[in-house]
């Protein structure tokens, strides 16, 4: 019998802290921003960067490569359908979960929504529990 | 147990959530560069942490008699260009410098409008109220205004003094 050696994975190993997931949040407004990196900063380790429009999001995802998008439907020069539809054709982005931010919940946005190609949407104002809870779910937390 | 925890858990993140939104209001308002910033400031706080598309800025006029629409969003300025105090019982109480909130099971107009108002939140400087923000229709998915509403109604009222008075400082 051949002697096989197992290593085991940096992350099993006793001490070894696990890499933050990073959360690209997108939205014109500062205020939303503020807010929800103070929430996510207080209940969770992930790394939070920053985008203020559509364009902007998709640079920034496209170097940064986040472990999730969470972005703002109405913002100036691309709004977050647009944008959301662009991050698709990017390779690097295909898979990554993107959960957009909507002052409407009726199902006709919603709609516009999934075929824009999110995989989720949370609407305005935010509730900080199911936004946790949200996030947590598609980082598999 | 696990149930209590759980709640106890919401709980906690509620006001974590809630400490956030306040927080980033004041600083909001108090970061305002000039007028159009903080007015822009008070459009994002409507709309993003209270939850309203629908807001009004009103100046009282010399006189203390009338308010005088200054600055809205979302709703139709030729509807709302002047409020006369007399005729506003509520509005009166929003000039003594308390926001006048619309309660929760009741129907009543805080204005004599067709347009639901939710709040009357007026902007206090150095003492005295110098305007009143008018929040109207909230979103359909919200059905009142919260405590942690009424908190950044209150930052508004003593943060909110850029909107109306340009040269005030924090």
């Amino acid at each position: 019998m051949p002697l096989v050696f197992v290593f085991p994975s940096l992350h099993s190993i006793k001490g070894i802290k696990e890499m933050p997931k990073k959360v690209l949040l997108v939205d014109d407004s500062s205020t939303t921003l503020m807010m929800e990196e103070m929430i996510l900063k207080q209940r969770t380790n992930y790394e939070c960067v920053t985008a203020k429009d559509g364009l902007d999001a998709i640079s920034r995802a496209v170097v940064e490569s986040p472990d999730l998008v969470l972005m703002d439907v109405v913002m100036p020069r691309l709004n977050g359908f647009e944008a959301c539809k662009r991050m698709r054709l990017e390779e690097s982005l295909q898979d990554t979960p993107i959960i957009l931010v909507t002052t409407r919940g009726e199902e006709e946005y919603v709609e516009a929504g999934f075929q824009s190609g999110c995989n989720d949407y949370i609407t305005k104002p935010v509730d900080s529990f199911e936004l946790v809870t949200l996030l947590q779910r598609y980082l598999g937390e | 147990m696990s149930n209590l925890s759980a709640t106890e858990e919401q709980g906690r993140m509620q006001r974590i959530g809630d400490q956030a939104k306040v927080y980033a209001a004041r600083m909001r308002l108090q970061g305002a560069m000039d007028q159009a910033d903080a007015l822009d400031g008070i459009r994002e706080i409507a709309g993003n942490l209270i939850g309203t598309e629908e807001v009004a800025v009103f100046k009282v006029d010399k006189k203390r008699s009338e308010l005088w629409l200054y600055w809205s969003f979302g709703v139709d300025p030729n509807k709302h260009a002047v409020l006369e105090v007399n005729r506003e019982p509520k509005l009166k109480q929003a000039l003594g410098g308390q926001a006048v909130f619309r309660l929760r099971l009741s129907n009543e107009n805080l204005l004599s409008t067709d347009d639901p108002v939710n709040a009357l939140v007026p902007i206090v400087v150095n003492g005295t109220a110098l305007a009143v923000i008018v929040l109207f229709r909230l979103f359909p998915h919200k059905t009142r205004l919260e405590a942690v509403d009424r908190e950044i109604c209150d930052v508004m009222t003593h943060c909110g003094g850029r909107a109306v008075a340009p040269y005030y400082s924090h």
